[in-house]
């Protein structure tokens, strides 16, 4: 087995593993969780130099070979580059988890969730096919909800977590349709095959398929209008914002664009999008971080600037370009993952992370005093550090172009991100001044250290802050790493030298202005906090989602008024009467007189007329039934003269299942309405109980002649022999039936105790709701209520239980 | 519903029930059985439990575990599902064949799938019968002191 399903295992196996052990609070335990994480990175480093050569590690398992589907992945710089933040990042994490969660009982059940989302995220990274890129997707999707909806009881983080899942798996299924069409249109699944496709860009069904694929992006990634779920997955618990919504998922989709950049990023449809969302959101974030206070809102709006300034610079194709979308992924994982680490530390330190309330924190918490500063000098791009490195790549590409005759966008691209600069600048220097230097704190109650952290609580921030401040100083040695993805999204090799300095260049003075406006910014921060909180709350991207929501659900409960508001009996005749129509079209468009005939004259037996005969007496006696329990009674005997019929024509299987679903149904009705008094049934108007009849004599005929055409025709090839011959030899049984139900028709299977999982799911949650205890105590004393001939219907039910299960309980009118 | 007579026949009739089900089970890859239909008559065992002891009982005894078994019986499925990879693909069979004496016995990936069916089966169809059939054992005591302060 190669290398690469070893790393995905030992990551995925973790989880589950770390679960069962019970975490404890002491550093071996720490050091064991950080172990599969750091052997899985340090592997991928030794892999770096051979990649930057163009080796490349393929391996693929086949999936489902007749239908031409695989798991396939590749390790290529670009995979490596990401994979290396993925497990880089997430040792510091895992380790970082053991001091977080101190004594709490749920912990082992975090790192679970944690390591899960590792494994679909470095799945994602590494996949080289579009249907594995896909489901490993969606799994960092999933992974993410649980962990913002970590906190159970917490309303505002579980509806923070539905919106993140709701916004990030419809654009999630929307690049499905675009990975499918692409795939389709292109003959192939493989990435690397699809991106070296000359004419990709020329396809007909690209334009729809791109934009389907930027959805994806986009609403993964946090660009605007869809940013505002990231905020709202600030209610996770600090570990898993430093590590999915700042480090590792929300780069999913900047990884999938910068993965399409070298097939799709020569094309106009993708250079504006791109470059249009991006700007829009990398300045709206940076503006927005200076509204709040809660150090993890204020880091979350810079993560959604710094999301922004990578999609923004993906539009570009070229060298420059690439190269500073890397340094800045890679800088941005540095600064960004220690500070959030850090106001997690603070948070749990102090009790609060509001900046009103913190002061002088550089006594008490030293060594987290200087992660928060070294973190904020990367992020402010004060050298020698990434931050520097990565706002020069930034300002230098810009310049560029405005000076190489793309004046327009060259320009605005230029004020944009020294913009951004600016404001990210200022919120980080405003972030910093408030919790650790200055001496009093605004207006309340100042909070108070209560629990210093230990020295190894604070350790994985700081080793990341040190590499992300001082590493850059070697970039003339270490320049690999960057370059080598970079050259995979250019397309070609990029042979320039990255240095710290090139002199008094225009873009380092301006670099330099950026700092002392962000410092401005800072001093004047409470002004500014206060006039952009005046901005109208409908501007807010959560009241439009919100909207859009509701609007969803109105037109839910509308329909499911009309549609199933009323008693059970019009409901059953709509859904029989559409199949019936349905059915009965599809049955005359077949030409009778062009089928064969196929023989069989056999008259039925004595026996068979026998059953005939009850059967037709039982659904009589049903019919006519005075108390419901007798014609629960009926009904069953109805059902097991149709068993006997299954007997005869030797379907034993059918019969079985038939009589067992037939006592259930029984023991079910009973349950339900044993105790239902009184126990006499309401006989209707006359007018109705015509229809019904109508409607159950169309059913009849219909199913007779079904099963007469069906008998008398040939109405297509029979799958028949295939299965009678194919059940023994393939499938190794003996009983055609079961073989086709877990074997030859396995998926058909799998699918359908699915939707029983489902079922059982969904009638759990409604049964339980509290909305239906209330109906069922005001049903109740409906029937307790001494009634004459004729029990009113309970008034209609309002407002609705999710399902309708109303239709069901609703026993006034049957 | 508690009925002595029921008790009897439940005390007697359900182990039977459930030993039935195990042979449907088993020789279900041949003859006429199978994972469906021995959950369907699991079901049924339970249902005669509940029948005889009241709904109210069964639930405390065994409502926690029903959403369990449906998760543990889909991951049984998939997971037989995904030992086919061994042999080529999702879902591709593995049979072992060995013989005890002279008689010989299969084991295979597809019993394996059919088990998670039997557990999915049994655990949806019991979570239905107890949530359905508590209508007024729950709602008894609710019941009578609203009408109390009615009256």
């Amino acid at each position: 087995m190669s290398t690469l399903w070893i790393s995905l295992l030992i990551i995925a196996i973790s989880g589950p593993v770390l679960w069962l052990l019970k975490p404890q609070r002491s550093h071996w335990f720490a050091l064991l969780a950080a172990l599969p994480p750091a052997l899985v990175t340090g592997w991928q480093l030794l892999q770096l130099a051979p990649a930057a050569q163009g080796q490349q590690l393929f391996v693929s398992l086949p999936w489902a070979p007749s239908l031409g589907l695989e798991i396939s992945l590749r390790l290529d710089s670009l995979a490596i580059f990401f994979g290396l933040i993925v497990t880089g990042i997430g040792t510091c994490i895992a380790f970082y988890t053991n001091y977080y969660f101190e004594d709490d009982p749920r912990q082992g059940f975090f790192y679970l969730l944690l390591f899960s989302f590792m494994a679909s995220m470095l799945g994602l990274v590494w996949a080289n096919d579009l249907l594995s890129l896909f489901v490993f997707w969606e799994g960092t999707s999933i992974t993410s909800y649980l962990l913002i909806a970590f906190k159970t009881g917490d309303k505002s983080a579980v509806e923070g977590a539905r919106r993140a899942l709701i916004v990030t798996t419809a654009g999630g299924l929307a690049m499905l349709a675009g990975l499918l069409l692409l795939g389709q249109a292109a003959g192939t699944f493989r990435i690397d095959e699809l991106l070296a496709q000359p004419h990709l860009t020329a396809l007909p069904v690209f334009p729809v398929a791109l934009t389907l694929l930027l959805l994806g992006a986009f609403t993964k990634s946090a660009q605007w209008p869809f940013h505002f779920w990231l905020p709202g997955a600030m209610a996770a618990p600090t570990p898993a914002s430093a590590y999915l919504h700042s480090a590792t998922m929300v780069k999913a989709g900047i990884y999938l664009l910068a993965r399409m950049q070298p097939g799709m990023g020569d094309s106009p449809l993708w250079f504006w999008p791109v470059l249009m969302i991006g700007t829009i959101t990398m300045v709206l974030g940076a503006v927005s971080a200076l509204r709040y206070t809660d150090m993890k809102a204020i880091l979350a709006y810079t993560t959604i600037s710094a999301l922004g300034t990578m999609t923004m610079l993906l539009a570009f194709p070229g060298e420059e370009a690439a190269l500073a979308v890397t340094v800045t992924i890679l800088a941005h994982a540095l600064y960004k993952a220690p500070l959030f680490l850090m106001a997690g530390i603070v948070d749990h330190a102090m009790g609060t992370r509001d900046l009103r309330a913190l002061a002088g924190l550089w006594r008490g918490l030293p060594w987290v005093a200087a992660v928060a500063l070294l973190g904020a000098l990367s992020m402010a791009g004060v050298p020698p550090t990434w931050g520097f490195l990565a706002k020069e790549l930034l300002l230098e590409e810009f310049y560029h172009l405005a000076t190489h005759n793309e004046q327009i966008v060259g320009g605005l691209g230029f004020a944009a991100a020294v913009v951004m600069a600016v404001f990210s600048a200022g919120a980080i220097f405003g972030l910093v001044w408030e919790a650790f230097l200055r001496r009093r704190a605004d207006d309340r109650e100042p909070a108070h250290l209560h629990h210093a952290p230990s020295f190894w609580f604070v350790a994985p921030a700081l080793l990341l802050t040190l590499i992300g401040a001082f590493t850059a100083l070697f970039i003339g040695q270490i320049q690999t790493i960057v370059t080598a993805p970079a050259a995979v999204i250019a397309g070609a090799p990029i042979d320039v030298t990255i240095k710290l300095w090139y002199g008094w260049t225009p873009v380092l003075i301006t670099s330099l202005a950026i700092l002392a406006v962000g410092l401005a910014i800072a001093g004047s921060r409470r002004f500014l906090r206060n006039t952009l909180n005046r901005a109208p709350a409908r501007l807010n991207g959560v009241y439009v989602y919100d909207a859009i929501i509701d609007a969803i659900y109105g037109f839910a409960y509308r329909l499911t008024r009309i549609v199933q508001g009323g008693p059970m009996a019009p409901q059953i005749s709509v859904t029989l009467l559409a199949g019936v129509l349905v059915l009965a079209y599809a049955l005359l468009q077949v030409d009778v007189s062009k089928l064969g005939m196929l023989e069989s004259n056999e008259l039925p037996l004595a026996p068979e007329f026998l059953i005939f005969v009850v059967a037709i007496v039982a659904a009589v006696t049903t019919v006519r039934a005075r108390s419901r329990l007798s014609a629960i009674i009926s009904l069953g005997v109805v059902g097991v003269a149709v068993t006997l019929f299954y007997v005869f024509y030797s379907a034993p299987d059918l019969a079985l299942t038939q009589l067992l679903i037939e006592v259930l149904t029984v023991i079910l009705l009973i349950l339900v309405f044993f105790r239902v008094k009184p126990d006499t049934r309401v006989f209707e108007p006359n007018r109705r109980r015509y229809l019904r009849f109508g409607v159950a004599i169309a059913m009849g005929l219909f199913g007779a002649g079904v099963v007469l055409v069906n008998h008398f025709f040939q109405v297509g090839p029979s799958i028949n022999p295939y299965f009678l011959a194919n059940a023994l030899p393939i499938g190794q049984g003996g009983n055609v039936v079961n073989v086709i139900l877990v074997d030859i028709r396995g998926y058909d299977t799998l699918g359908e105790i699915t939707v029983l999982a489902l079922a059982a799911l969904g009638g759990f949650a409604v049964l339980r709701s509290p909305k239906l205890h209330a109906l069922r105590r005001r049903i109740n004393r409906l029937r307790r209520r001494p009634a004459g001939d004729f029990q009113p219907a309970p008034p209609p039910l309002s407002p609705p239980s999710i399902g309708g299960p109303g239709g069901h309980l609703e026993v006034g009118n049957d | 519903m508690t009925e002595i007579y029921l008790r009897l026949v439940d005390l007697i009739l359900t182990p039977i029930i459930v030993v039935m089900a195990a042979v449907f089970f088993l020789r279900g890859h041949d003859n006429p059985g199978g994972g469906f239909i021995a959950g369907l008559t699991i079901a049924a065992a339970i249902a005669l439990h509940i029948l005889a002891r009241g709904a109210t009982d069964v639930r405390q005894r065994i409502s926690r575990y029903l959403l369990p078994l449906v998760g543990v019986g889909l991951l049984t499925a998939v997971s037989a599902a995904l030992l086919g990879l061994y042999n080529g693909g999702f879902f591709k069979g593995i049979w072992l064949k060995f013989y005890i004496g002279t008689v010989q016995i299969k084991v295979g990936t597809p019993q394996l799938f059919d088990f998670g069916v039997m557990l999915v089966v049994v655990g949806m169809t019991i979570t239905y019968l107890l949530n359905l059939s508590e209508i007024d054992e729950d709602e008894k005591p609710a019941d009578a002191a609203a009408e109390a302060k009615h009256r």
